[in-house]
C-alpha cells in the first residue's frame, strides 16, 4: 500500500485535497492542535464531523491530529474531546503527549492511534512501547535515514509515515524549546514563533566568522522538503504514507502539490520498472516553489546543503530575536526559618561534565549528582571506570549517583547502550536518567536500577507522569517550557515524585546539522569535516544582541543554549510544596563555579538565607518560561 | 460562464476572496476562478499575473498592493479590481485606467478617534512603522497630521525587520501608546513588539485584527470579507461592459472594532463599555 495523505487547514484545502487525488488527509480541531496562530483555520467540532461523512463517502481515510502537549489545566476538555473523537470516528489520531496513550487505554477508545513526529520517535525499542499502546503508524523523525527506516519496519512491523513534501524544523521537533521558553509560545503546543528562520552571526573563540566565510545570516534557515524525484526509493523503502505538510496553505497549494504527487506516484505503480519522473510537472513543482528544496536526511546528512543562508526566499518571518527575560528582578526566596520537616523537603540535585564538578557538588550540598550523557567538546564522555569512581565517591559522602543516558539515542547511541547498563548492575549508581521513550525501554529491560526521565520527556500533566510510572520510572523531571503555576498543578496531581530544572544553561534546541562544519568546515562536501568543532567555543549571536553557544557532543550533534543561563534562586517558593526535587544544569560550568550555585540553592532550601543578588554568574542569567502565568 | 483570476499575495487576505465570491455569487454572476497566490513571496507576482493572463481571463481580482501593481503591468489590457489597497493613486494603480477596487484604508481620524476613545488618559503615542514601505509611511503620515494636538509623538521607524530586536531601548521612554499602522513587516513579526511592550507596560493599537488576537489591546480594521464583497459589485459592472476606469475607487466607511480583554488585564485598564459594544470581536 502507498498513501498520499495530504493537509488541510480549511474546509476548502479539505475538498482540494481529496479532489486532487489525496488518499488520507489529516485536520486538527480548534483544540488541541498544531497550527493554531490562524484563527480562521482548523476545524470546529460540527466541521470535523462533516468531514469525517464528506471523507467517508469520497473513499479517502482522515486522520485528526491531537498533537499538543496537554497541561494539567486541559486535562478535564481533553477527555471530552476524545470522547467526541471516538463517537464521530476518524480513521485515526495523531498523537504528541503520552497522557494520549494513557487516555485511549483509560477510557477503552478503540480509535487507531499514528505517533506524531512531534513525538521524536527515532528507534526501534521507542517503536515497541507504541506499539504496545495500540499505535499503528509512526510519523519518523526527519532526521532519519530512508535505510533506517527500513530497518526498523523490518524489525518491528510499524507503519511508515514520512513527510515528503513541505516546510522542516532544523532541529529535532518536539525538543525544540525556543519558542516557548522565550516567547512563553511553545512550539509543542502549536504556536512555534520559528526562532529558526532568524538571522544569526556566528563566532568561533569569540571571534565573528570572516566575512568571506560568512555565507549569509539566515544560518538556520532550513530548504523545504522535497522527495518528488525520489519517490521509487521512498516506495521500495517500504513507507507507506508519503505526508504533504501545510495546514497552514491554500486549497489552491494543497490540491496542486496533491496533484503532482497522486500522478507521480500512480504512474510509477503502473510501471515501477519504466517510471522517470516527469519532466514538466517537476518544471512545474520547481517553479511555483516558495524555498528552495532539499531531501533533508532521507539520503544522509545533508548538512549546509540544506539551509539556505540567504533568506532570500522566506515567506514570511513570524518574529524578530528578542532579549530574554533577566533574572535580575529581586525575588522573595523560600520563607527562611523551620517551616516543614527536614526529610519533607525537595531534593537538590546537580548535573556535572567531570569528577572534580561532581565533588564540588557533593561538597557542597548536592543530595544527587547526574553524569553521563553527552559529554561537550572540547570535554570528554564518561568512561566506565570514572563512573565506577564516582558511585564510590557518592557513597563516601552518603548522596546519590545517577547515570544518564544521552538525549537522542538513534541506532548508533542505543547500541552504546547496552553494555554500560549491564556494567551498572554491578557498580550499582542510584539509578539511570533516560530521555526518550526507547531509551527508557531498554534500560528498563537492562537493569533494576530505579529509572528516571529527563526533561526531554516534555512532561506537562499527571497523566503522562502516570504513564511514564508505568513504564517504570520512578521520578520524572517537568517538561522545560512549564511554567511556575503550570508545574506546581502539574506537582500538586503526579503520581510521581517530580524534579524541576531550576538553574543552569539549557538548550532551546538540539539538531543533527553542525554548524562548526558548516561555517568552519568544507560545509557541503560530505566525510570531510576536519573535527573543527574539537575546540568547542562556538556561538550564534542574534539581532537582539544576544549571544548562543553552540554546543557539540561526541555524536556530531549541536545544542543551541539561550542567551541568558535560567536562574530559580528566590522564586522556588510556589514550587516548594508538590516538587521532589531541584536540578541545577552543571554540565557547562567549572567546578567552582558548580561548588558555589550548589551552595545557594542548599541555603535556600534549608531557608537558611533568602538569596541576594547572585554574584556567581559567568553567564548573563534569567528566568526563562517563568515569566508567564502560562505556557500558550 | 466569465473566466476570472484570483492573484493573491498571501492566504492571509483570502477573506476578501471569500468576500468577493460570495458577493458575485449573490448576484448571480456565473463565473469560474482561477487562484494563484504568491505564498508570501511578492517576487513571483509578476509570474503569476503572467500565468493568469496566459490562461485568457476576462478580469484579474488582486488582493494586496503589489499584487495589484502586477496585475496592473501586464502588458494585456485585462481589467483589475483590487483590494486591500492602501493608497491606489499613490501606488500607480489607476493610471492606465483599467483597475478600480477598494481601498483599505481607515482614516486616520477615525483611528485618533478610536485611540482616544480606548486610551483616555494617553498623551503621548510612538509610532512605529517599516520606513521603507510606502502604505506604512503614508498612515503613519496621516496618523501624525490627525493626532496633531491630542497626542505628542514619538517615531519609532525600523528600516529591517531585525531592528525590532532593539525595540525595548526606544520604548524606554515609555509612551502611553504604541500604534502601529498597516504594513507587513511589523504585523508579521508583531510577537516581538507584543514581547517588548509588555515588558514595558506599553498598551499597542494595531491596524491588523490579527494581532489583537496575538495581544495588542485593539484595532480599528477594514474587514477584508466586505471589501472583497464590494469589489464584487464592481466586477459585475465591468464584466458587464462597464469602463474600470470609469468606476470610482471605493473605500472601507465602517471599520470594524477588535479588542483584547487579556491585554487589557495585564495592563490594569478596563475596556470601555462603548466599544465592547460594539466590537466586532473580544478576544481573550
Amino acid at each position: 500500500m502507498v498513501e498520499l495523505l495530504a493537509p488541510a487547514g480549511t474546509w476548502d484545502a479539505l475538498e482540494a485535497a481529496v479532489n486532487a487525488g489525496a488518499d488520507a488527509v489529516y485536520l486538527g480541531g480548534k483544540r488541541f492542535n498544531m497550527r493554531l496562530h490562524r484563527r480562521d483555520a482548523n476545524f470546529d467540532d460540527a466541521a470535523l464531523a462533516r468531514a469525517v461523512a464528506f471523507t467517508r463517502d469520497r473513499g479517502a481515510r482522515l486522520y485528526v491530529t491531537v498533537n499538543n502537549l496537554v497541561s494539567e489545566a486541559e486535562l478535564p476538555a481533553l477527555r471530552d474531546y476524545l470522547a467526541f473523537l471516538q463517537e464521530i470516528g476518524p480513521d485515526a489520531l495523531i498523537i504528541q503527549d503520552p497522557c494520549l496513550l494513557e487516555l485511549v487505554r483509560e477510557m477503552g477508545l478503540t480509535l487507531p492511534l499514528h505517533a506524531s513526529v512531534m513525538m521524536n520517535t527515532h528507534n526501534e525499542a521507542a517503536v515497541r512501547t507504541l506499539q504496545a499502546y495500540g499505535v499503528t503508524r509512526v510519523v519518523f523523525n526527519r532526521e532519519m535515514t530512508l535505510s533506517e527506516l527500513t530497518l526498523i519496519r523490518e524489525r518491528t512491523g510499524i507503519e511508515l509515515e514520512y513527510f515528503v513534501h513541505g516546510d522542516m524544523c532544523v532541529a529535532h521537533s518536539g525538543q525544540c524549546l525556543h519558542s516557548g521558553v522565550v516567547f512563553g509560545q511553545s512550539s509543542n503546543r502549536g504556536r512555534c514563533l520559528k526562532p529558526c528562520r532568524w538571522p544569526y552571526g556566528f563566532t568561533a573563540a569569540g571571534k565573528p566568522l570572516a566575512a568571506e566565510r560568512d555565507p549569509g545570516p539566515y544560518k538556520l534557515a532550513l530548504k523545504d522538503m522535497c522527495l518528488y524525484l525520489h519517490l521509487p526509493q521512498l516506495i521500495q523503502a517500504g513507507v507507506v504514507s508519503f505526508k504533504i505538510e501545510g495546514r497552514m496553505r491554500t486549497a489552491d497549494f494543497v490540491g496542486r502539490i496533491t496533484g503532482l504527487y497522486r500522478r507521480a506516484i500512480d504512474r510509477y505503480l503502473a510501471d515501477p520498472a519504466g517510471y522517470a519522473a516527469d519532466e514538466a510537472e517537476w518544471r512545474e513543482l520547481h517553479a511555483g516553489r516558495a524555498r528552495d528544496f532539499t531531501t533533508c536526511y532521507a539520503f544522509g546528512n545533508p548538512g549546509a546543503g540544506a539551509v539556505d543562508f540567504s533568506g532570500a526566499r522566506e515567506p514570511r518571518f513570524f518574529s524578530q530575536a528578542v532579549k530574554e527575560a533577566s533574572a535580575a528582578v529581586p525575588a522573595a526566596g523560600l520563607p527562611s526559618g523551620g517551616e516543614g520537616s527536614p526529610a519533607s523537603r525537595p531534593l537538590l540535585s546537580v548535573r556535572v561534565a567531570d569528577m572534580e564538578s561532581l565533588a564540588a557538588a557533593y561538597g557542597n550540598g548536592a543530595d544527587v549528582a547526574y553524569v553521563g550523557g553527552e559529554a561537550f567538546k572540547p570535554a570528554k564522555p564518561w568512561t566506565l571506570a570514572e563512573i565506577a569512581a564516582a558511585a564510590r565517591l557518592a557513597e563516601e559522602r552518603g548522596a546519590a549517583l545517577v547515570v544518564t543516558t544521552p538525549r537522542i539515542t538513534a541506532a548508533r547511541e542505543c547500541g552504546e547502550l547496552a553494555a554500560p547498563l549491564r556494567s551498572l548492575e554491578e557498580m550499582r549508581p542510584h539509578g539511570v536518567m533516560v530521555s526518550n521513550p526507547g531509551a527508557l525501554r531498554l534500560a528498563a529491560e537492562l537493569t533494576t536500577l530505579p529509572l528516571y526521565a529527563d526533561f526531554s520527556f516534555n512532561l506537562f500533566n499527571s497523566l503522562t507522569a502516570r504513564w511514564l510510572q508505568n513504564q517504570g520510572v520512578s521520578r520524572a523531571t517537568v517538561a522545560l517550557e512549564a511554567t511556575g503555576t503550570q508545574a506546581a498543578a502539574m506537582a500538586a496531581a503526579s503520581p510521581l515524585p517530580l524534579e524541576v530544572v531550576v538553574h543552569g544553561p539549557l538548550e532551546a534546541m538540539v539538531m543533527d546539522y553542525c554548524l562548526p562544519r558548516a561555517l568552519l568546515g568544507n560545509g557541503t562536501q560530505p566525510g570531510l569535516c576536519r573535527d573543527v568543532c574539537r575546540g568547542g567555543d562556538f556561538a550564534l549571536t542574534d539581532s537582539a544582541g544576544e549571544s548562543h553557544a553552540v554546543k557539540v557532543d561526541q555524536y556530531c550533534r549541536n545544542h543551541i543554549l539561550f542567551a541568558r543561563d535560567l536562574c530559580l534562586a528566590g522564586r522556588l517558593a510556589p514550587l516548594a510544596a508538590g516538587v521532589g526535587a531541584f536540578r541545577i544544569e552543571g554540565q557547562h560550568y567549572g567546578p567552582g563555579h558548580v561548588g558555589e550555585v550548589v551552595a545557594a540553592y542548599r541555603r535556600e532550601l534549608d531557608r537558611a538565607a533568602v538569596p541576594e543578588a547572585l554574584p556567581f554568574a559567568p553567564r548573563p542569567m534569567g528566568i526563562g518560561v517563568f515569566r508567564y502565568e502560562a505556557s500558550r | 460562464m466569465h473566466d476570472i483570476g484570483i492573484l493573491q499575495l498571501t492566504q492571509h487576505l483570502d477573506d476578501a476572496v471569500r468576500g468577493f465570491k460570495a458577493g458575485l455569487a449573490e448576484g448571480g454572476a456565473d463565473a469560474a476562478f482561477t487562484y494563484r497566490s504568491a505564498d508570501g513571496n511578492a517576487a513571483l507576482l509578476p509570474a503569476l499575473a503572467a500565468e493568469l493572463a496566459g490562461r485568457g481571463v476576462e478580469l484579474i481580482f488582486a488582493c494586496s498592493t503589489p499584487a495589484a501593481k502586477a496585475a496592473v503591468e501586464l502588458a494585456s489590457p485585462i481589467p483589475v479590481v483590487f483590494t486591500p489597497v492602501f493608497d491606489p493613486a499613490g501606488a500607480g494603480l489607476l493610471a492606465a485606467g483599467k483597475a478600480t477596487g477598494m481601498a483599505g484604508m481607515v482614516p486616520a481620524e477615525a483611528k485618533v478617534a478610536f485611540m482616544r476613545r480606548l486610551l483616555p488618559g494617553a498623551r503621548t503615542a510612538g509610532v512605529l512603522y517599516h520606513d521603507s514601505d510606502a502604505n506604512a509611511v503614508l498612515e503613519a503620515e496621516n496618523f501624525r497630521a490627525a493626532a496633531a494636538g491630542t497626542y505628542e509623538i514619538i517615531n519609532f521607524a525600523v528600516s529591517r525587520s531585525d531592528h525590532l530586536s532593539t525595540l525595548d531601548e526606544r520604548l524606554a521612554v515609555r509612551p502611553d501608546v504604541l500604534f502601529l499602522p498597516i504594513g507587513r513587516v511589523v504585523e508579521e513579526n508583531f510577537a516581538t513588539v507584543a514581547y517588548y511592550a509588555e515588558l514595558a507596560g506599553v498598551p499597542v493599537v494595531a491596524s491588523s485584527p490579527a494581532n489583537v488576537a496575538a495581544g495588542a489591546l485593539g484595532a480599528l480594521a477594514a474587514d477584508h470579507y466586505k471589501l472583497g464583497y464590494a469589489c464584487a459589485g464592481q466586477a459585475a459592472r465591468i464584466l458587464a461592459g462597464a469602463d474600470p476606469g470609469s468606476l470610482p475607487v471605493g473605500r472601507a466607511d465602517e471599520p470594524d472594532v477588535f479588542l483584547n480583554a487579556a491585554a487589557a488585564r495585564s495592563l490594569g485598564l478596563v475596556l470601555p463599555a462603548d466599544l465592547v459594544a460594539i466590537a466586532r470581536e473580544v478576544y481573550e
